[in-house]
């Protein structure tokens, strides 16, 4: 709890100070590009340019994954030497990836490649499937591809002696449920989740994807699905988000088959709600445009301050590969 | 060891090993009813009653061969129930219980042979009154197995916290499965009363009960490999006593009753003077002592039989002739996908359990009076427990009789086991406005269409009829408690006797396929993004209508401009579901 706490802090002041800090960090920035450049001090880190909030790459996934995580800091900000890591991604249908109901192998992948550069001892690859497991984790393609790397275990999390009790303070619907184990004793918790479409959501993204590491799914339908989609990520907090739009499902999600879009694009952010809402204003939903505030999870999540939605006042930067 | 324990031995190890391979769906060399079908009374009595003869039935054929050269040897080294019950007796310690038993009890067997049989003229199978192989199959794999999954279960589960405090990964994400069922209680009270009868005699289920032993006795009547008695022998009466048929007559232990004799050549065993051997021995017919079941006695018994089949044609749930106007169905009654017409499927089904054990999701359970006493322990679907995958075919493959069809992997999609139904008044979105759509969702026929209703902030669902097979998801995971707020009915399901299903599907106007179609009720989905998309109204469905007041400025951000990649379209594989 400790760590969500301070991380709240965090967030509120930068909220109130991103203004301030942005100028702060090109004063500085010029003061060293003028010391550097005059052979006074050669800085090892340019601290010139703040990281972008939101980081958009276009290209082939696995390089397209690495430049994402690359233009937030590289995965050595998210990932410590030593530290654990559960990476969610989207297994949860057993369907292949061309459906883009789940996410594609080669962005998780790459993502364990990168933790493991950053010196993870451990990384763990986990979702509650909604059909059979073995079938959702081989016909997916995660299995078979991520879990021979280094260090790696992809696991479908199907039975209740996984989960424990969790009380969630602060919570508007869902004040208790039963949390996937790992998640409390890792370092790092990274959302990978695929862009689709969600009958009952609008958008399955980042936030809705947490649904997979949790028991009762069923109660969070019947209390308020936002609401408690909102309530989980206050203790399912992503520390990285990167979202797969490498191929998009613009109709019929979460389970399609439906309209899949090319896109190409990895969106990567330390702010789940920000990724979130830059990729429902980014593509096209049955044919039209969105702005994120019609995401009911989304603009909860916003005005409870567990992100920023209001991706316009936001940094962000966007390069191809 | 004995050869014959060893014999034994391997026959049970085949059975569980062959049960085990249907329970884990693993695909097997041998046929998963190679047993079943070697009973006498399944094959007969449904071949009888159901009227058809299938090329699975020709284990019991020869079984029934090797019966007439050579005794009972089936029930002697091969039957699993013998073998069970050998063990049972053999753990309560019952060599006093051996030897002579009740002679007017042994006769029970044939009356009740012969009541199946009667009914079965009739049409109506009683196969599951006394079926020796039905009943041991429900019980190693509807108790047996299940305990035994679920103990590992639990161990797992005791151990969890040292094995997550020492990391010890192979074992903390592994998991076992444990299938429930129903009626078990009656199983295991019937053998807890089985195993217990061992303390009046031993095999007292063979002796008394079993009809497929009663049948396979008649049969060995004319073995041509006998039991003979020296002249040595000195009649102490060991081998009397030690008979675990009770099958050597203790006033003169050179006469057997051949009928009774299951060939275990325990007597050749203990005798002190070697004076018992098995050889091969014409007897005339007259000359044969035993007890033969008197014609009066066969023509009440068959006619007790008719009685019961009777019963059962004249009872509310009776399944004469053709449904129709005054037939009455049970209304909740959801049979395996395949199932026969009812009348077929009833006089077919030995209610052995096979397809219970075999269906990978635990989705079929027995019922008790569902179906009045014709339908006892008969298989039905409960999707709140499990759903059907649209490419499994698990519970035909191993049926022994066919009262469940084998399909082939596209007909089987057609063969609607019901339809859907939603209850609007304890619906999410419909009664309570919530966000819900987990029918939608987990619907792998794309068979629930999402709407928007006038005054209903959220979007709803509905059922499309022609596009539901009743697998039951929808029901599975929907998220009211108790019962489902959407739920498969036996309604409009498809029960053929033989042909296709897909082709009489179409006939009827079913539209059941995995891919999604653009539905007439929205506009044509296009194939590119500039075409139309399906309509509805609000917005794409999940969205806020209205977005309250926040400048997003989308024009200034880059638009995805992707290009359709993949239009939906007919998998090889459903997309869904095990190869």
């Amino acid at each position: 709890m400790n760590r969500e706490y301070f991380e709240k802090m965090d967030r509120l002041i930068e909220d109130r100070l991103s203004r301030r800090t942005f100028l702060k960090y090109q004063m500085k920035g010029l003061l060293f590009l003028t010391a550097a450049s005059s052979g006074l001090i050669l800085p090892r880190k340019v601290l010139a340019e703040p990281l972008p909030d939101i980081a958009v790459v276009k290209g082939e996934a696995a390089k397209a994954v690495r430049a994402a995580v690359e233009l937030l800091g590289g995965m050595k900000k998210f990932v410590k030497t030593g530290g654990k890591v559960l990476i969610k991604p989207n297994m949860s249908f057993p369907n292949p990836p061309a459906m883009a109901t789940t996410t594609h192998p080669d962005v998780v992948c790459e993502l364990v490649r990168m933790c493991n550069e950053a010196g993870a001892s451990n990384i763990l690859i986990a979702d509650y499937p909604l059909f059979d497991t073995d079938t959702c984790l081989k016909r997916s393609g995660i299995l078979d591809a991520c879990g021979k790397l280094e260090n790696t275990r992809v696991v479908g999390a199907s039975s209740d002696r996984f989960y424990k009790d969790t009380e969630i303070k602060d919570a508007r619907k869902m004040s208790r449920n039963g949390i996937f184990q790992e998640a409390f004793k890792v370092d790092t918790l990274i959302s990978v989740p695929v862009a689709k479409s969600h009958t009952a959501t609008g958008v399955s993204l980042a936030m809705k994807g947490m649904m997979g590491l949790v028991w009762d799914r069923s109660g969070m339908h019947t209390k308020e699905l936002s609401s408690s989609i909102v309530d989980l990520c206050t203790v399912l907090k992503a520390d990285l988000t990167v979202i797969d739009a490498t191929r998009v499902l613009s109709t019929n999600g979460p389970r399609g088959p439906g309209k899949v879009l090319k896109e190409d694009t990895i969106i990567a952010s330390k702010d789940m709600v920000a990724a979130d809402a830059f990729a429902v204003s980014r593509f096209q939903w049955y044919g039209k445009r969105y702005k994120p505030a019609q995401v009911k999870y989304i603009l909860e999540a916003h005005e409870r301050g567990l992100g920023r939605m209001d991706i316009e006042n936001l940094e962000v930067k966007e390069i191809q590969v | 060891m004995r050869f014959r324990t060893i014999i034994q031995f391997i026959s049970l190890a085949a059975f569980l090993f062959l049960l085990v391979t249907v329970a884990t769906t693993a695909v097997g060399l041998v046929s998963p009813d190679l047993y079943l079908c070697m009973d006498p009374l399944i094959v007969f009595g449904s071949a009888i009653s159901g009227r058809v003869f299938l090329v699975s039935f020709i284990p019991a054929i020869i079984v029934v061969l090797v019966t007439i050269f050579f005794g009972r040897l089936f029930c002697g080294y091969i039957c699993p129930m013998g073998i069970t019950v050998d063990c049972s007796d053999r753990l309560l310690k019952l060599k006093k219980k051996k030897g002579e038993g009740m002679p007017y009890l042994y006769r029970l067997k044939y009356y009740l042979l012969f009541i199946v049989l009667g009914s079965a003229i009739l049409g109506v199978s009683a196969v599951f009154i006394g079926s020796p192989l039905s009943l041991i199959t429900r019980f190693y794999g509807l108790v047996i197995y299940p305990v035994i999954t679920f103990l590992g279960k639990m161990g797992l589960d005791l151990i969890h916290p040292v094995v997550d405090h020492f990391e010890i990964y192979g074992l903390l994400y592994a998991d076992i499965s444990s299938p429930r069922y129903a009626t078990i209680f009656f199983v295991l009270l019937l053998f807890i009363g089985i195993f217990a009868a061992g303390k009046i005699n031993t095999r007292f289920w063979c002796r008394y009960l079993c009809p497929a032993g009663a049948m396979l006795a008649l049969f060995s009547r004319f073995s041509i490999v006998k039991r003979s008695v020296s002249d040595a022998c000195t009649k102490c009466g060991k081998c009397v006593r030690s008979c675990p048929m009770g099958a050597i007559d203790k006033n003169s232990p050179d006469n057997t009753s051949f009928k009774e004799c299951i060939g275990c050549l325990t007597c050749r065993y203990v005798c002190p003077v070697n004076a018992i051997d098995f050889n091969i021995k014409m007897l005339k017919i007259k000359d044969n002592p035993d007890f033969v079941p008197e014609r009066r006695a066969v023509l009440y018994s068959g006619v007790a039989g008719a009685v019961f089949a009777s019963a059962n044609l004249t009872g509310l749930y009776s399944v004469y002739g053709k449904p129709g106007v005054g037939s009455v169905s049970p209304k909740e009654l959801v049979r395996p996908p395949g199932s026969r017409p009812e009348d077929d499927f009833l006089a077919l089904c030995v209610r052995c359990g096979e397809c219970m054990v075999a269906c990978p999701n635990n989705a079929l359970q027995p019922v008790w009076f569902a179906r009045g006493v014709e339908g006892l322990f008969s298989p039905s679907l409960v999707p709140k427990r499990g759903a059907c995958n649209p490419d499994c075919n698990n519970c035909g493959v191993a049926c022994p009789t066919e009262a469940i069809r084998p399909l082939d992997i596209l007909d089987r999609r057609w063969a609607k086991t019901g339809t859907a139904r939603i209850m609007r008044e304890m619906c999410l979105a419909w009664e309570h406005q919530k966000r819900c759509m987990v029918c939608d969702e987990v619907c792998p026929y794309s068979a629930i269409k999402f709407r928007s209703e006038p005054g209903n902030p959220v979007p709803v669902p509905e059922v499309l009829e022609e596009r539901c097979s009743g697998c039951g998801f929808c029901e599975h995971h929907c998220p009211v408690q108790n019962q489902s707020a959407i739920y498969v009915t036996p309604m409009g399901a498809v029960r053929l006797n033989k042909g296709s299903f897909m082709d009489y599907g179409k006939s009827q106007g079913l539209n059941i396929s995995l891919e999604h179609e653009g539905k007439k009720e929205q506009s044509g989905a296009g194939g590119y993004p500039g075409e139309s998309y399906p309509s509805f109204e609000g917005g794409a469905p999940g969205f806020e209508a209205d977005s309250p007041g926040f400048e997003t400025g989308i024009d200034s951000l880059e638009q995805g401009k992707g290009e359709l990649i993949h239009e939906d379209g007919e998998y090889d594989i459903a997309p869904g579901f095990t190869e």
